[in-house]
């Protein structure tokens, strides 16, 4: 092993205890946690000012199809290989010794402290303290109006599927028992911003944006799931900008909204919703269609799941771009399947969270932003 | 460094189907991830055990109230069953390691890997489960402890197939976070899936179980060519009968490389260009499903028409994850292993 392997060995035990530490005293538990260098955190700094200001100038020029010059994350074609074999592989002798304690790095100076603290992620809250339940969900229908989302050659449009699923999981959530609401009942022009206040205003406890993906390469397929989080992937950045296009947002507000929107309680419970949601799709819809893929749960930096308040995802539940999934998607039997798929998927979140208190009956009111703004 | 006649290190993988635990006494066992109790007084009067684990209990599994209490690499909620199941799978392992408390043996420090995916909660509920069997427990990712094991800590990719869960995870000399590591339920178990739906297709009369194809899938699984035909015995109608299900096996097996290669892809190109090269030439195969004959060299074949790369197969797969969880319980220092225990 080199100096250089040792060292990094050395740091990761030190990070690894320090997590179970985080662990134990009921942080967050994540990776990374530790402050990371300077040179670190002002790249932090302008990534979280860049990423949100390059989404925004791209909806100025993006057209609706993928980005030219993106290549595909899921298909580079290179020289072949050599002759294939794999090699084993064969753990290192045991017995060698653990490198011994390194000098403790130098903590921050303290004159950096004012520049940062606007910066600094703030500590994360731990959940358990609030009594956390669902019972009013806000579901997004993506797109609509003359936002067709993507489409097929045959003319089937992405927002006709998603309100159509959506109103679907409405229903299966209201046998259910839970208060369910959605930013659009028809084919209505909605901006993300309103998509995301009306929730806000509702005071929603978790808000679903529902979605059919288009990926590059018609053989690609399958369930994906996002909570809000950065990414360096070009082909989620691009599909973040082609999502986000509507967005309603000035510039001067983005970074306002920015602060502070990767910590706390919402991120982890969004992680866990998108993972209970995925894990649903994925079990349900393989009984149906064994070739359904999964494609995981993802972090992408979709607008829509910025400006809700509550725990949010955006699910990309079928690929309109793969012909056998559009063809699926056609008949309701297998939109329904999605539908009750994805509603259990909120139903055992909802479940692990536990009940909430009893509130009183809500006052009638408008269900969409399209119902109270309809002449 | 710690004395291992004082304390006992131990590295345990839980797995949906097997876990395995690698100890500083030079124990090394593999158990499968099953559970039971007696279903009633006959029951227990036959076994003579109030509970079974492990080859046990799923040879005697008409008389059980048989658990699998993994699911997914992680301990199901919502049946104290299940929790009080990964107790005794704990206990049993721990026992066979020889590092069951307070019965002879020295202080325990255990590591314990769980998936890439796992989320706080997870967590802390096998922090619960394992924290009083032992006398102190770190909770790791399971690539990370794979990684850590091979020294792989740098510009490499894990791949960690086991039955429940395939992780995958690029290491950047850093603990991954969650850009680095994906986890996708296309693994061991839904082999099996794909693998028994064929079987049913070509054979609607034959008669057999999940238990029986795994089987099968241990024995027999590959991808690419086979030089001999896979037989299996099933009954049809009550009588054994000989099924072959080679074209079956194999598309079973094949079925999971697109996820495989769309997520190796996925990753890699997450990763700085200046490194892309190192990693892809050396992503390393883990877990109970890279055992399938030929997945290494497939997918190793697989990487060269999208730029080139290089796949090992860990030679011990089984423990691969258990022994990277001892080597991270030897190398953490006892000042380390104190702060886990005064929090």
């Amino acid at each position: 092993m080199t100096f250089q392997e040792r060292r990094i060995k050395r740091r990761l035990l030190r990070e690894l205890v320090d997590e179970n530490v985080d662990l134990i005293s009921g942080g967050s538990g994540r990776p990374g946690r530790r402050r990371p260098g300077r040179l670190a955190r002002v790249a932090r700094m302008a990534l979280l000012v860049a990423t949100p200001l390059a989404l925004v100038a791209s909806t100025l020029v993006i057209s609706g199809a993928v980005l030219p010059g993106f290549s595909s994350a899921h298909g580079r074609v290179g020289e072949l290989g050599t002759e294939p074999s794999a090699d084993v592989l064969e753990r290192p002798a045991q017995g060698a010794k653990a490198p011994g304690p390194e000098p403790a790095t130098a903590d921050t100076a303290p004159d950096e402290a004012d520049l940062l603290a606007a910066f600094t992620t703030p500590e994360p809250i731990d959940a358990s303290v609030f009594p956390l339940g669902v019972r009013r969900i806000v579901l997004d229908p993506g797109h609509g109006g003359e936002n067709l989302g993507t489409k097929t050659p045959r003319g089937l449009e992405e927002k006709f599927l998603t309100l159509d699923i959506t109103h679907r999981v409405e229903q299966a959530l209201v046998e259910r028992g839970f208060e369910v609401l959605l930013t659009r009942q028809g084919d209505d022009s909605v901006t993300l911003q309103e998509r995301a206040q009306l929730a806000n205003d509702e005071r929603a406890d978790i808000f679903v944006s529902v979605h059919v993906n288009w990926l590059v390469g018609s053989r690609e397929s399958g369930i994906e799931t996002y909570y809000l989080g950065p990414t360096d992937d070009p082909f989620l950045t691009s599909l973040a900008a082609r999502e986000n296009r509507e967005s309603g947002h000035t510039l001067a507000e983005l970074r306002e909204i920015l602060d502070g929107i990767y910590a706390g309680v919402r991120h982890d419970k969004s992680q866990e919703l998108a993972a209970s949601i995925q894990r649903s799709m994925v079990r349900s819809l393989r009984k149906v269609n064994r070739a359904v893929r999964d494609r995981g749960v993802k972090t992408a930096p979709f607008l829509v799941l910025v400006d809700t308040k509550m725990p949010a995802v955006l699910a990309e539940v079928a690929a309109l771009s793969n012909e056998a999934e559009a063809e699926m998607l056609e008949k309701p039997l297998y939109r329904d399947y999605i539908a009750d798929s994805l509603a259990a998927g909120i139903l055992a979140y909802a479940e692990a969270l536990g009940q909430p208190p009893e509130l009183p009956a809500p006052e009638p009111r408008a269900t969409s932003i399209a119902a109270v703004e309809a002449p | 460094m710690s004395d291992d006649q004082r304390v006992l290190h131990v590295g345990i993988d839980l797995g949906t189907s097997r876990s395995s635990i690698a100890a500083s006494n030079k124990e090394r066992h593999v158990v499968q991830s099953y559970v039971g109790w007696p279903a009633d007084m006959v029951a227990r009067k036959v076994l003579k055990k109030t509970v079974l684990v492990g080859d046990e209990a799923l040879e005697n599994r008409p008389m059980l109230d048989l658990h699998r209490p993994l699911e997914e690499g992680l301990i199901k909620t919502g049946s104290t069953r299940d929790e009080e199941a990964v107790g005794e799978l704990l206990l049993h392992l721990l026992r066979l390691a020889g590092a069951e408390k307070g019965n002879g043996s020295p202080p325990v420090r255990a590591v314990v890997g769980v998936p890439a995916k796992a989320l706080r909660v997870n967590k802390q509920s096998l922090r619960d489960a394992v924290a009083p069997l032992v006398d102190s427990v770190m909770i790791v990712s399971e690539p990370f402890a794979v990684a850590y094991g091979l020294d792989a800590l740098l510009h490499a990719m894990i791949i960690d197939v086991g039955a429940g869960t395939a992780d995958y995870c690029v290491m950047r000399g850093r603990i991954p976070t969650e850009e680095d590591q994906r986890t996708l339920t296309t693994a061991g178990d839904w082999v099996d899936e794909q693998l028994a739906g064929l079987i049913q297709e070509a054979y609607p009369e034959a008669d057999f179980t999940i238990h029986m194809v795994r089987e099968w899938k241990e024995r027999y699984s590959f991808v690419g060519e086979s030089k001999d035909r896979i037989k299996v015995s099933a009954p049809v109608d009550g009588r054994p009968t000989e099924l072959d299900i080679t074209d079956q096996m194999r598309a079973a097996c094949e079925a999971l490389l697109p996820p495989m290669i769309e997520t190796m892809v996925d990753l890699l190109s997450r990763v700085d260009p200046d490194y892309q090269d190192r990693v892809r030439n050396n992503v390393i195969l883990s877990g109970g499903t890279a055992l399938i004959k030929g997945l290494g060299a497939r997918l190793q074949s697989e990487l060269g028409e999208i730029g080139g790369g290089r796949v090992k197969v860990v030679k011990d797969p089984i423990f691969v994850g258990a022994d990277g969880g001892l080597s991270i319980a030897r190398d953490a220092s006892d000042e380390e292993w104190e702060k886990l225990v005064r929090s």
